[in-house]
């Protein structure tokens, strides 16, 4: 599972001095958002719609000058994870039959959703991995504040965040002590090994919030963390927006006026 | 259609795959309808019950729920075998649900799924509320109100109406998400129904049952342990807390 997290390094490209990156990170989270929802939710088969918006995201990449080798390694193992999921929108009936073997026949209808759905999902796949490739964490989360999320979430987001890596090392150096006395043998025994571990480590969980948040009142909090200022609005992030809508609209326009 | 699946099974390492792939549906899989009613009860279920948990914690909220929240992602990351030859990892719904409640519970679920689609692309954004509503409302919410009922029935104080309880939610909740699942994506028009209903329900049905264990132990250990940190503390403490489960 999640594989293709590694390291907890997310964003290798965010120093860059592009377009893309002048741009302040509430503009490029709200570009990207409609952009997927664009993507995901074109009917199948508007081929010439995906053709625009690929276009779109091939600019995008360039522009943002993303290290291509890390985005194109990251949604290759994002897309294999998907593909038993997308292989069951093959074989269906409806359309054409095109080949047969038994029961199991591909149809026209099955390989236009077939078709319609990967690309979906890898543009989108693209969308987001450019975001955050670009955009550090802290910077998301204000422009998720910026955004008018909740400011409590966008709290609980962010001291997620900070805690993820030191309970997946908590866990791992669990399992490695487990490991180290010989207690992971055979199923039974790594499933009785494994449920202590998770009980245990829950306990310490909680008396580990409980440690940042007196931790959190010593150092006076109130209730809600201080959030940096948000950079102001410029003239190029409308411009960005509108150019995003622009795209997104005249993608569906095609095939509403022809 | 459903002896499809089976052999298309045999040609690809379906056993191996379909359990890491859970419930994470990706971007492109739902119509507009769904994920509009799908997102409009996630925001619902978000909404409130950031307002019942802020009633709940006070300021002790942030740092709990974050904590909890980064718990169970990493919890998720483990692997362990399941009877039957396959292996999976914990969903954690029921689990958060009876050790936070069924607010708290969600909100932690919901939290851990924002992350993995935003920042990991484990899911998709637009399906977000999907997954959301299958594993936050009907694991955490539907799970942790079955879990009261059992409990309550028999014996609220008990180790064997908490145990039983955990257990049958805990099963049942990945079954039942897993099925409103192929019902979402059928609804879609992307999977046919029968065929989204024999690979995802084939699947849930052994995935639920490493679920029930690995949670069933998880609990028994808090009980015997800290049974204060429970939702809805017994009142009496244990009787002859014995030692936790330990492989023989």
């Amino acid at each position: 599972m999640l594989l293709h997290i590694g390291g907890f390094r997310l964003d290798i490209d965010s120093q860059g001095e592009t377009i893309w990156h002048h741009l302040i990170p509430q503009t490029r989270v709200l570009c990207a958002v409609l952009f997927v929802f664009a993507i995901a939710l074109t009917p199948n088969g508007r081929w010439w719609t995906w053709a625009i918006y690929g276009t779109t995201v091939t600019a995008i990449i360039l522009a943002s000058r993303v290290s291509l080798q890390v985005l194109l390694k990251r949604v290759a193992v994002e897309f294999v994870f998907m593909g038993v999921v997308i292989l069951g929108t093959l074989f269906r009936d409806g359309g054409q039959v095109l080949w047969q073997w038994g029961w199991l026949r591909v149809t026209t209808e099955g390989l236009t959703i077939l078709g319609s759905v990967s690309i979906k999902a890898l543009l989108s796949l693209l969308v987001m991995n450019v975001l955050i490739l670009t955009t550090s964490v802290p910077a998301l989360l204000h422009a998720l504040a910026a955004l008018r999320v909740p400011p409590l979430l966008v709290a609980i987001l962010a001291s997620m965040y900070r805690y993820i890596a030191v309970l997946a090392e908590e866990f791992n150096s669990m399992q490695r002590a487990a490991r180290s006395r010989n207690l992971l043998g055979n199923g039974e025994r790594q499933r009785t090994v494994i449920g202590n571990m998770f009980g245990s480590l829950f306990i310490r969980t909680y008396e580990r919030g409980e440690r940042v948040h007196q931790a959190m009142l010593a150092r006076g909090y109130e209730g809600f963390p201080p959030m940096a200022d948000v950079p102001q609005t410029k003239q190029r992030d409308i411009v960005a927006i509108t150019l995003t809508a622009i795209l997104a609209l005249s993608g569906q326009a095609i095939y509403l006026l022809f | 259609m459903d002896t499809a699946l089976l052999s298309i099974s045999s040609f690809f390492p379906l056993h191996w795959l379909m359990p890491q792939l859970a419930m994470h549906i990706p971007d492109g899989f739902l119509s507009f309808p769904v994920i509009l009613l799908t997102w409009v009860l996630a925001i619902a279920l978000i909404a409130v019950s950031l307002n019942r948990v802020q009633e709940e914690y006070q300021e002790r909220t942030v740092p709990l729920m974050g904590v909890c929240a980064a718990f169970i992602f990493a919890a998720q990351m483990i692997n362990f075998p399941i009877p039957g030859g396959t292996s999976g990892h914990l969903l954690g719904g029921t689990f958060a649900g009876v050790l936070l409640g069924p607010w708290a519970g969600s909100l932690v679920m919901a939290v851990v799924f924002i992350v993995q689609a935003t920042l990991f692309q484990d899911g998709g954004l637009t399906v977000l509320g999907a997954n959301i509503v299958n594993m936050g409302l009907i694991g955490t919410f539907g799970g942790y109100y079955l879990y009261r009922t059992i409990r309550y029935a028999l014996g609220r104080d008990s180790f064997r109406g908490i145990i039983v309880g955990t257990a049958i939610a805990a099963w049942t909740s990945v079954v039942v998400a897993s099925i409103v699942c192929a019902f979402q994506l059928a609804i879609s028009g992307t999977v046919p129904l029968m065929v989204a209903l024999s690979a995802m329900v084939f699947w849930h049905v052994m995935i639920g049952i490493g679920e029930a264990i690995i949670t069933v132990i998880a609990v028994s250990y808090i009980w015997r342990t800290r049974p204060d940190l429970l939702y809805k503390a017994p009142r009496t403490a244990p009787i002859n807390a014995s030692r936790p489960l330990s492989p023989r």
